[in-house]
């Protein structure tokens, strides 16, 4: 850090009154790219603390299997002379089937397909193409997050059972909601990604500015995949 | 080097009509409005579509509470910056000096400002609050509890009040110093002109601000009953208020985690020139240990109080035994939070007392080097200890001997922490000013805090005093009268700089002994009715514990009084206290090298730092080690990017 | 300065110079040594007299442990407090308290007495580890002629049974000098089985066993309580038992409906017609 000059980004203003791309919140004056270091640390932790979360959702659901070596994971151990109950005191007599895993891996692969294109994204703004480019791949992007979304909420009225049917369904419908609600998050983010695109915010070769939302896209990705895994060969 | 021509100071800089855009608008009030509203239209959806059904009560509570915590924070403009982000109207300079408290007076402290010291400031007189609600709880139990079988209050509203006493200073704990000190003085220390996200700074602050009223809400909802640890199945039988109070640990939990991030990231990213990580004052070491620490702990609370919510409202059975759920995963994932957390809350006021040890000993940090290692070794042994706390649970009694090993250890890099402060009293100069009064206070009570505590280490023994008084001593030893007394001497030592007055130190000092003493009689009484085979979290018990309730609550009311005029002190001080200059206690680290009150940017000149603060009696080479007893000149002001550099400002 | 040069430093300040007890380290030795006289003797006479009576093995394993563990800390507690001590009457400033007094010298460490400090805290952890673990390892010991008792928690109260023998009761009652093993469950919610004298405890979980033992040791009444908070009248719940002889044993248990077969199996006494 000089001692004495103050630095600015290049692009301080583009004459459209839309303000800069460097950040000046409360003085602090920095280029780009040592934002996009922060940003990048910052989206690092984040990760750690939410890779923390996804073990302890794991270590939930193995725990919860291993303890019920009586049969009460997927009830199969109810019958009519001992009977399960559900929460509201009605016997469950019999075993809860498993969900079908092809929703959850297709949730995945969306979210994957999703995190690829805004890596091809990425790819673009650093080959500076045009904003028709990276704004027509960044909207696929938003396409296939929405559509998680979307086969994530069917999937829960597909499903064989409810939440109130024991530790199996419970867990499993807890990865469910925790992909969603992930999802949920960064398909604002990948909205906001898009229209950023299309105004032509990417064009200037800032292609950083993706990169730090591709590796958020990734982990997500990544963690939905292995809910999906553990859900589906787990059973 | 900028061609436009800057104004003296940037807090000066006039601003046009529109700066600020949304946030001109935005206040306390607006986010009050705001939350008040959405909860309300919350509860109207709610409680129309799901009051019928089985799980209706807890669904509609969390529902409205959620809609609470949203709304307060949309109206107080929390979220402007990322919805204008993802819109493409990104914040205009004008925009973000506006955000940073430009132009706005006294006004800027109830508003959504960006500077590290407000939210510093902020934060304060939060956590002065929470100790106030907590405090006043606490009164209520040892109230009750002057005689064995008290009508002062029902046994459903006493346990309603122990949950939320606990769970209040445990909120208030964490945030003691990590958010008045961290934020406002620790950028200052390390050179820079903020922390290295200013918006999520004031983010996280006012998140945790909109957790209180939920928090608070338990009491009109029924009470929860089950202590602050909430120990499923009892929680999942409580009634609604439960549902709030797990709402209220999320909201929590994403506050620490953003503050945890920037505090961080800053340390990492935003040192001045010349500031190795080696030349880091050790408080910085400490708030950024403590909240690595935070950032492994918080995902696990909200892993449970999450499973919390659905058992209760939509039916899983994540806790409930009977469809082959378990108390005891509860208990796992909660101590796996709640066993670092205790660090997350002990290590910065402790670092921050080290730098009160060494100003006012007028000596080095004593083994820093040691002790930033133990700092290491502490956080990562606490996440390897926490099935002590379940040691009579009965689960896995064969880890019974790990876990005794692993909280044994603790001890070692705990211990260095004592032979950091008794190497920097060693010879030294000992100023006895009233910060110095708290580490030595300190000294005392984290000793037999720390002892009690390996008696419960040790399986057998606890098996005796598992869930009586003695715990509940011993970590009101550890956490009030160590962690919150070292906060204590934190806030004497940088008082001065936050609030630009000096500490009254006659009320101060009264206000100590009143303290010191009034611990030692309320904790000593409390450990005799553990010894003596009191159960924790009763409304009533055996007369066989009278005397030492009467003890223990009778030094509660004197630490309360204690309390009190510390309160007393430090308000009277802000309003009418001497203006204190900018480096009353001659002090070495660069917060003391900026002038009272401190600019906006903090620095007016980048500082460049060619040591560690703590060269006391050391001949440092360029003659830049002042003479100690030469009252130090007030830095000059000196505008930025003209080129100058100060005679004594910026250098260390 | 290098490490020997500390080490010979450290060395200088104990054994070279004026009389000992004339030198910082003289006098901060002597504040020791009281403090350290004062802790040894709260040790001692403390866990006797505000312990409640213990009546079992596992209690007397508490009650050692305590002391043992409050011998041990004394003279450590004592010497932190005796350079704390030492420090306000020797290192004060006295003068103007405006002013800061002179610096201190730029002493930044000192690696002998950490690496001495380090090893006298790894010594104790490892005794305090070792004692600990023994006396762990010693209650986990099955014996071959051990009472089952099965304890149930509930909302709130305790309810007693003892296998073989169909008595169901509010009461505790224990053979002297018998090991005892203690299966606890719940009904409900998680509470915990105290029996505060006998010197352990477990909690009680819904859904699960658990298991503690012990072998009372000493005639006489106690008090069961809950020890992990179970609801609104959690203060309340509470037991009472008692430890008493093999025949006065089997004699309660004939009185709880037992046979006398049962009670006289049960209690190992010899059947009599009472």
């Amino acid at each position: 850090m000089a001692i004495t000059t103050v630095e600015h980004d290049g692009s301080h203003d583009d004459g459209a009154g839309h303000g800069s791309q460097a950040e000046h919140a409360g003085g602090l004056h920095e280029t780009a790219e040592q934002r996009d270091h922060k940003e990048r640390l910052a989206l690092w932790l984040f990760i750690g603390g939410d890779a923390l979360f996804l073990i302890l959702e794991l270590f939930t659901w193995f725990y919860l299997r291993a303890l019920n070596v009586n049969g009460l994971w997927r009830g199969t151990a109810c019958s009519k002379a001992n009977p399960c109950t559900d929460g509201l005191g009605n016997p469950i007599t019999q075993a809860i089937p498993k969900a079908n895993g092809w929703y959850s891996v297709g949730v995945a692969v969306l979210l994957i397909v999703a995190a690829l294109l805004i890596w091809a994204a990425e790819r673009s703004a650093r080959n500076r193409d045009s904003r028709s480019v990276i704004g027509g791949v960044t909207g696929l992007a938003v396409v296939a997050l929405l559509a998680a979304i979307a086969l994530g909420f069917y999937q829960f009225q597909a499903l064989p059972f409810t939440t109130i049917d024991g530790v199996y369904a419970s867990t499993y419908e807890f990865f469910m909601g925790s992909t969603l609600v992930h999802a949920i998050l960064l398909s604002f983010i990948g909205f906001g990604l898009w229209n950023r695109a299309r105004m032509g915010r990417y064009e200037d070769g800032k292609w950083y500015r993706v990169r730090v939302i591709r590796i958020f896209a990734a982990w997500i990705a990544i963690s939905a995949s292995i809910l999906a895994l553990v859900s589906t060969f787990f059973a | 080097m900028t061609t436009d021509v800057a104004p003296r100071l940037l807090e000066d800089t006039p601003l046009g009509s529109k700066a600020g855009g949304f946030y001109q608008r935005q206040s306390f009030l607006t986010g009050l409005g705001f939350g008040v509203l959405l909860a309300f239209i919350g509860w109207l959806i709610s409680h129309a579509t799901l009051q019928g059904s089985n799980w209706g009560s807890d669904m509609v509570v969390t529902v409205t509470m959620a809609c609470w915590v949203v709304g307060f924070n949309v109206g107080m403009g929390t979220f402007n910056a990322p919805i204008r982000w993802a819109l493409g109207h990104d914040q205009s300079h004008e925009d973000e000096l506006y955000a940073a408290g430009v132009g706005q007076g006294n006004k800027r402290y109830w508003k959504f400002c960006t500077d590290h010291k407000v939210v510093g400031t902020q934060y304060l007189v939060l956590v002065i609050v929470l100790f106030a609600v907590g405090g006043s709880l606490a009164m209520m139990i040892r109230t009750q509890l002057i005689t064995p079988h008290s009508s002062f209050l029902d046994p459903n509203t006493y346990n309603a009040i122990v949950t939320i006493h606990g769970m209040c200073m445990i909120i208030a704990t964490i945030i003691m110093v990590t958010g008045p000190f961290t934020n406002f003085i620790m950028p200052i220390m390390i050179g820079a002109k903020d922390m290295a996200f200013p918006r999520l700074n004031a983010m996280s602050f006012w998140i945790v601000v909109s957790a209180v009223p939920c928090l608070l809400a338990t009491f009109f909802l029924g009470g929860v009953d089950a202590g602050w640890t909430t120990y499923a199945p009892l929680s999942v039988q409580a009634p609604a208020a439960m549902d709030t109070f797990a709402l209220t640990i999320i909201t929590f939990v994403v506050s620490v985690t953003v503050a945890g991030i920037n505090t961080i990231v800053t340390i990492i990213t935003m040192r001045a020139k010349g500031m190795t990580m080696g030349r880091l004052p050790i408080f910085t070491w400490g708030s950024m240990i403590g909240s690595a620490l935070g950032l492994y702990a918080m995902p696990a609370f909200l892993l449970v109080m999450t499973m919390m919510i659905t058992d209760r409202a939509v039916g899983t059975s994540f806790f409930v035994a009977a469809q082959g759920g378990s108390g005891w995963l509860y208990e796992n994932i909660f101590w796996i939070m709640g066993h670092p957390e205790v660090y997350v809350i002990l290590l910065p006021p402790v670092a921050a007392m080290l730098e009160v040890g060494s100003t006012f000993a007028r000596k080095p940090v004593f083994g820093y080097k040691v002790v930033v290692a133990s700092f290491v070794a502490v956080a990562a042994l606490s996440i390897m200890v926490w099935a002590h706390h379940m040691f009579t649970t009965g689960w896995a009694p064969d880890l019974a001997g790990p876990f005794m090993l692993t909280t044994e250890l603790i001890s070692i890099p705990t211990g260095i922490i004592f032979l950091s402060v008794i190497g920097t009293l060693w010879k030294g100069s000992i100023w006895t000013r009233l910060p110095m009064y708290f580490v030595y206070l300190f000294l005392w009570n984290f000793i037999i805090g720390g002892v009690t505590g390996i008696y419960l280490s040790d399986v057998p023994a606890d098996q005796f005093f598992h869930g009586d008084m003695f715990v509940t001593a011993h970590f009101h030893y550890t956490l009030l009268g160590g962690a919150m007394i070292a906060a204590t001497a934190a806030l004497c030592y940088w008082f001065p700089k936050v609030s630009g007055k000096m500490f009254n130190e006659r009320i101060g000092k009264t206000a100590f002994w009143i303290i010191a003493i009034g611990i030692q009689i309320t904790y000593v009484g409390m450990f005799w009715e553990g010894f003596q085979g009191m159960p924790r979290r009763v409304a009533y018990y055996d007369p066989i514990f009278l005397r030492s309730n009467q003890m223990a609550t009778g030094g509660a009311y004197l630490l309360m009084i204690g309390w009190v005029v510390l309160l007393y002190a430090i308000i009277h001080s802000w309003r009418n206290g001497k203006p204190a200059p900018a480096n009353p206690w001659h002090a070495k680290s660069l917060e003391w090298k900026v002038p009272t009150p401190v600019p906006l940017e903090n620095f007016l000149v980048d500082p460049v730092v060619t040591s560690d603060p703590y060269t006391y009696g050391e001949q440092v080479p360029d003659g830049q080690n002042e003479p100690s007893t030469t009252p130090e000149p007030e830095p000059e002001l000196v505008p930025a990017g003209s080129g100058e550099q100060s005679d004594t400002g910026g250098q260390v | 300065m290098s490490f020997e040069e500390q080490a010979d430093e450290i060395e200088h300040t104990i054994l070279d110079g004026k009389p000992f007890f004339s030198r910082p380290a003289g006098k901060i030795f002597i504040i020791w040594l009281v403090f350290t006289v004062i802790g040894l003797l709260l040790s001692f006479y403390l866990p006797h007299h505000i312990l409640p009576t213990l009546m079992a093995s596992t209690g007397t394993d508490v009650f050692r442990t305590v002391v043992v563990f409050s011998v041990l800390a004394a003279p450590v507690a004592a010497f932190v407090y005796a350079v704390a001590v030492y420090s306000l009457i020797a290192w004060r400033h006295k003068g103007n308290q405006d002013e800061p007094p002179e610096d201190g010298p730029p002493m930044r460490g000192n690696g002998p007495m950490t690496v001495l400090w380090l090893t006298v805290s790894s010594v104790l952890v490892v005794v305090l580890l070792v004692w600990g673990l023994a006396v762990w390892s010693s209650q986990q010991v099955s014996h071959p002629d051990t009472l089952q008792v099965n304890v149930t928690g509930q909302q709130w109260l305790w309810t007693f049974s003892y296998p073989g023998t169909g008595v169901e009761s509010r009461t505790l009652m224990l053979p002297v000098n018998r090991p005892v093993e203690f299966n606890v469950t719940s009904v409900d919610v998680t509470h915990g089985f105290w029996p505060v004298s006998l010197g352990t405890q477990v909690d009680a979980n819904p859904g699960e066993v658990t298991v503690i033992r012990t072998t009372p040791n000493m005639l006489g009444g106690f008090t069961v309580r809950c020890s992990q908070l179970c609801g609104l009248y959690h203060a309340f719940m509470y037991a009472s038992g008692a430890v008493v002889t093999p025949t006065q044993f089997s004699t309660w248990l004939q009185s709880q409906g037992a046979s006398a077969t049962q009670a006289s199996q049960t209690a190992q006494t010899t059947p009599t017609n009472s």
